[in-house]
């Protein structure tokens, strides 16, 4: 384990998470492609101030701000999907293309 | 190898392969806890690099928020089951290059980046700085993603509420025909469905 | 080494005498209550096992095989580290982690997931509607055990369970914040779905996410209900009772008495309150507890100002 490894790991995590977040049509798919992202996000970070940062508070403050990202993208993707589907009765992407009239 | 490296492959190649999984599972629910797998598995590493609280912070956060996407997609997807295959997906082979040159482009950063070795006091107790320094020098940015929190909530009540001050939600809104400008899937009571009436939504 | 296996199998052996504890108690006092069926309190619990034991496995079609299989050995092994988590004395914690109460705090989320699990897996209507009614009303009340494990862990200021432990050497946190156990008694009534909180695999849904689940599955799963009403009940010994502190006794002894007591309490209230109807406490849950929670962190603040 070095700061190599880690960060390979974490840029394999955020590959994946580009993959998931172009491709799928699903909006909750989508959503979970953007958390494997920020999950690799976080992942270098806390790598990087374990190897790094000496230690400084700010790098594991990064890793808090990140968490607190991904509850605020959850709770308004999922308030999305709501509104989409009230509106719209369908989950998907496309559906949107029409949301503006 | 000592045994924390050991630890740590287990745990990245656990932490991929789940990620991975995400995508190519056919249960929107089985992916919804692959990803929770995969958060997991994130989590120990992080606390096989001494971020004690940051590690066990991540399981609840994720398990919380996992168990409430699987209780979106029973609520709202098709196919939660996954009894029948699933490949809902657009531009994929571009997605998959996008996703293939992003890991190498950030892994060759990690590869030929010359990072300080400066790593962390081994007499370091990283609770008591992170506590520290979130309510002290960096407050501000601690308390605006309190504030920045309460404010979702707040929107996305709004955005999610049955109704508004106006009527309901939904009002005006219509479902999509089954072919273009006919009658929709979902009828019920909408007006749609009543046939003499027909309203133009711009 | 050594002392990492002699910790093991001490958490193996309080697991074994925790599920038996609870068949126990719970067929005495259903005994003193004059409930019928309930057997005699010591042979009893061998017999409904055995039976269990010797029962062929049941399948549905197309479960989910991995999960359905797993999920009770995952809700045993949670409640296992829950019961790791506990100091039985000074010198005797299994594991004493800096962020012991945050990774307890990750337990009760990670219980909920593998009831979710357990009942989605099966692939059956009722314990689909088990498994969904649990979560939906689960999320209610998760929340209010983090307040209160965060109210005990103020006065500490400390994240670790023994260092919880010895900031009570002057007053027990049950005295200093008295909605603490309650509350957190309730919760755990929840996250092992005991008695009226019996949300997951009540009658009414007959047997809910096990409703499909037979044989030693069924056996394992029931052993991790009663793994984690005893995890929660040592815990909330910890918390708000003092855990090891006493006078005379060793404080391996009081830490069992205290977990006794609050285990015995929990169990009658199982036998006791009828089970709360579900869109009733989900009101209750959001309306009542939560505030009783915020309550209880002020309460806990203020009391712990210098």
């Amino acid at each position: 384990m070095s700061i190599i490894t880690v960060q390979i790991v974490a840029a394999a995590l955020i590959g994946i998470g580009l993959y998931g977040a172009l491709s799928q049509q699903s909006f909750v798919m989508l959503m979970m492609g953007l958390e494997l992202i920020l999950n690799g996000v976080m992942l270098a970070a806390v790598g990087f101030w374990a190897y790094s940062g000496t230690g400084i508070p700010e790098g594991q403050l990064l890793t808090i701000v990140v968490m607190a990202v991904m509850a605020i993208e959850m709770a308004l993707g999922f308030a999305l999907v709501v509104a989409v589907y009230r509106g719209k009765q369908a989950d998907m992407t496309e559906a949107l293309e029409g949301f503006k009239h | 190898m000592s045994f924390v490296d050991l630890i740590f492959l287990i745990c990245g190649a656990i932490a991929i392969f789940s990620g991975w999984r995400v995508f190519c599972t056919d249960s929107m629910v089985r992916a919804s806890f692959f990803l929770l797998i995969s958060f997991i598995a994130v989590g120990v590493i992080m606390l096989l690099l001494g971020a004690v609280y940051l590690g066990v912070a991540l399981f609840f956060m994720m398990a919380v928020e996992m168990m409430v996407m699987a209780l979106f997609m029973v609520m709202f997807m098709m196919n939660p089951a996954g009894l029948n295959p699933m490949k809902m997906v657009h531009q994929d082979k571009f997605a998959a290059l996008a996703g293939v040159v992003a890991f190498f482009a950030l892994s060759a950063v990690a590869v030929f980046g010359d990072f300080p070795d400066q790593p962390r006091p081994s007499d370091l107790d990283p609770v008591v700085t992170l506590g520290k320094e979130l309510l002290g020098d960096s407050m501000l940015v601690f308390e605006s993603a309190g504030v920045t929190l309460l404010a979702t909530m707040i929107g996305v009540v709004a955005m999610s509420s049955h109704r508004g001050r106006y009527g309901d939600a939904n009002a005006g809104s219509r479902p999509p025909g089954l072919e273009p400008g006919g009658m929709p899937a979902f009828s019920g009571d909408q007006e749609g469905s009543s046939g003499g009436h027909h309203h133009h939504h711009h | 080494m050594t002392a990492s296996l002699t910790n093991a199998l001490l958490v193996m052996a309080i697991l074994a005498i925790g599920v038996y504890l609870v068949a126990i108690i719970n067929r005495a006092w259903a005994n003193a209550l004059g409930h019928s069926g309930a057997g005699n309190p010591f042979t009893a619990p061998f017999y409904s096992a055995a039976s269990l034991w010797v029962a062929p496995a049941n399948t549905t079609e197309a479960p989910d095989a991995m999960a359905w299989h797993l999920a009770p050995v995952l809700y045993l092994t949670l409640a296992a580290m829950g019961l790791a988590l506990v100091p039985w004395s000074q010198n005797l914690v299994p594991v004493d982690l800096t962020t012991g109460i945050v990774l307890w705090g990750a337990l009760e989320p990670l219980a909920t997931v593998v009831i979710f699990l357990h009942g989605w897996s099966a692939n059956a209507h009722l314990s689909m509607l088990g498994a969904y009614r649990y979560v939906s009303l689960g999320l209610s009340y998760l929340l209010v055990s983090m307040f209160v494990l965060i109210g005990v862990a103020l006065p500490a200021e400390s994240l670790q369970f023994s260092a919880v432990v010895e900031s009570q050497a002057g007053l027990w946190n049950v005295i200093r914040q008295p909605l603490g156990l309650p509350l957190f008694l309730l919760v755990g009534l929840g996250i092992s779905f005991w008695g009226p909180l019996n949300f997951a695999d009540s009658n009414d849904l007959a047997g809910g996410t096990s409703s499909e689940s037979s044989g030693r599955a069924r056996l394992v799963w029931q052993a991790g209900r009663a793994v984690m009403l005893v995890a929660f009940s040592a815990i909330g010994a910890t918390a708000f009772l003092g855990g090891w502190l006493g006078p005379v006794l060793p404080g391996f002894v009081w830490m069992i008495l205290k977990t006794m007591v609050v285990l015995a309490m929990a169990l009658l209230l199982g036998q006791l309150i009828p089970r709360f109807s579900p869109d009733r406490f989900l009101t209750i849950a959001w309306v009542l507890l939560l505030p009783l929670a915020f309550v209880d962190l002020v309460w806990a603040g203020l009391e712990a100002l210098p």
